[in-house]
């Protein structure tokens, strides 16, 4: 089997795993009316572990999971997470040097970002109630938990992509 | 450094591609492409059981969670109950006579509440899984005679529509989430308008009342069931909280307090109702 297509079965794996996590564990996880997001996590822990365009793509489809299981615009959760992923990856490639810590940081960043990104797109497209209290609520507990929760992400995300990650350092 | 200008330059386009399908995608839903609703419906269906493994599995987990991060009121919140709960005891007796009220002025004014409507009583079981979007799924579907549009009600009054169905399961979107109207009568007087969510949970606000139409703080409001409308007619939805009145722009706007809570339900009941067809 050719790497790339292993690369795509494996990270299709990893979204449908992150929408049943979401849906079963995540959703369960109420914390004043927000919830912990996997697949924003699995956006921008691809950007982390292999750049803007992986970042980019697992996010598009990560986001297009979340919007087939949400009332929200279809489309919406697909380009706020691309948006996020490729964010994450292009934050991660410019750097010289980078720590756990940094990682950590930039994934919960770029995860905020996401989410503000999804509240102001959805305004825009008339969806009530996405900016005020509650999308600071959402901001925080997003980014919280992306925090706790982004490092494991990117090492699912290097194994998803360890047959095409020995070009990674000059394609990046 | 070629190789990276060809690679930055392929990003782009990718990115770029993304972008495109996600706003064709957008506007496909805003126009009610099919395909999408049947794909959702289809999604709603598979991931019920994992839901519902997921609650039994995460639900103490869930519930330890939020006591957890509740800790700090729930002995405030005793002990407000315990004072609370001596002076609700005294309250039963004028609630119910309230109640009967409540009742008597409906029937009073020909509204039945669903009077003949069959209704489908479903249990709620789950939230909405994202962090935008005032949904909830209950455990009966298309099976049931549920279909997209018909409203959702509690013993109190109206609470949302449905907006998703699959064969046993249906989401719910509360009518407190601001993403759709709903006509409506002002009981007692020929006043009709349209009421919209806030995103609080308790309160909508109605608008475009004639100026010349009287309204009451007080004033019971129940769905108008216009032929446009998926709602049958006389749903109670709440008491009109306040008025303004805007002279210049002719409109009269209220605060609407429903009668059902949104939050925290447990079941709630689906109105088989089917609008009549346009021009009969």
């Amino acid at each position: 089997m050719n790497p790339l297509p292993r690369t795509i079965v494996r990270y299709a794996l990893l979204v449908v795993t992150a929408a049943i996590l979401q849906r079963a564990v995540f959703a369960e996880l109420r914390i004043d009316g927000a919830v912990p997001d996997a697949l924003l996590v699995l956006a921008v822990a691809a950007g982390l572990a292999s750049g803007t365009e992986r970042g980019a793509v697992v996010g598009f489809f990560s986001g297009l999971a979340l919007d087939l299981m949400v009332t929200t615009p279809f489309g919406l959760g697909a380009v706020s997470y691309l948006v996020a992923g490729a964010m994450a990856g292009a934050i991660e490639t410019a750097l010289v040097r980078s720590a756990r810590w940094l990682t950590m940081t930039i994934g919960a960043l770029c995860a905020v970002v996401g989410v503000g990104v999804f509240a102001l797109l959805g305004t825009l497209l008339d969806q009530a109630g996405m900016l005020g209290r509650h999308l600071l609520v959402v901001m925080a507990v997003v980014g919280v938990s992306t925090l706790a929760l982004v490092l494991p992400f990117v090492r699912a995300c290097r194994w998803a992509d360890k047959d095409t990650d020995h070009l990674r350092p000059a394609l990046r | 450094m070629a190789l990276t200008t060809r690679r930055s330059g392929r990003t782009r386009f990718t990115i770029l591609l993304l972008v495109l399908t996600a706003v064709t995608l957008l506007t496909l839903d805003g126009r009610g492409f099919g395909p999408i609703d049947s794909a959702r419906s289809a999604i709603l269906s598979a991931l019920s059981p994992v839901g519902d493994a997921g609650a039994a599995v995460f639900r103490p987990i869930s519930d330890a969670w939020s006591s957890a991060f509740d800790q700090g009121d729930l002995r405030e919140e005793n002990e407000r109950l315990r004072e609370e709960n001596e002076r609700l005891q005294g309250e039963v007796a004028a609630g119910e006579l309230s109640q009967l009220q409540l009742q008597q002025l409906l029937e009073n004014e020909g509204i039945t509440f669903t009077g003949d409507l069959p209704r489908v009583h479903a249990r709620v079981v789950a939230g909405s899984v994202g962090n935008f979007g005032q949904t909830l799924d209950l455990d009966k579907g298309a099976s049931s005679g549920i279909a997209e549009g018909m409203a959702v009600v509690t013993g109190k009054g109206l609470v949302g529509r449905v907006v998703q169905v699959s064969d046993d399961r249906c989401t719910v979107e509360m009518i407190t989430s601001g993403n759709y109207q709903i006509g409506f009568n002002v009981v007692g007087s020929s006043a009709v308008g349209v009421a919209r969510g806030t995103g609080s949970p308790t309160v909508l606000q109605g608008s475009r009342i004639d100026v010349t139409q009287k309204v009451e703080v007080g004033s019971i409001v129940v769905t108008g069931g216009t032929r446009a409308s998926r709602f049958p007619p006389d749903l109670p939805i709440g008491t009109i909280a306040t008025v303004t009145t805007d002279e210049a722009a002719r409109e009269t706007t209220v605060e609407i307090t429903l009668f059902a809570r949104t939050t925290d339900l447990t079941y709630a009941d689906v109105v088989i109702y089917t609008p009549p067809p346009p021009g009969s």
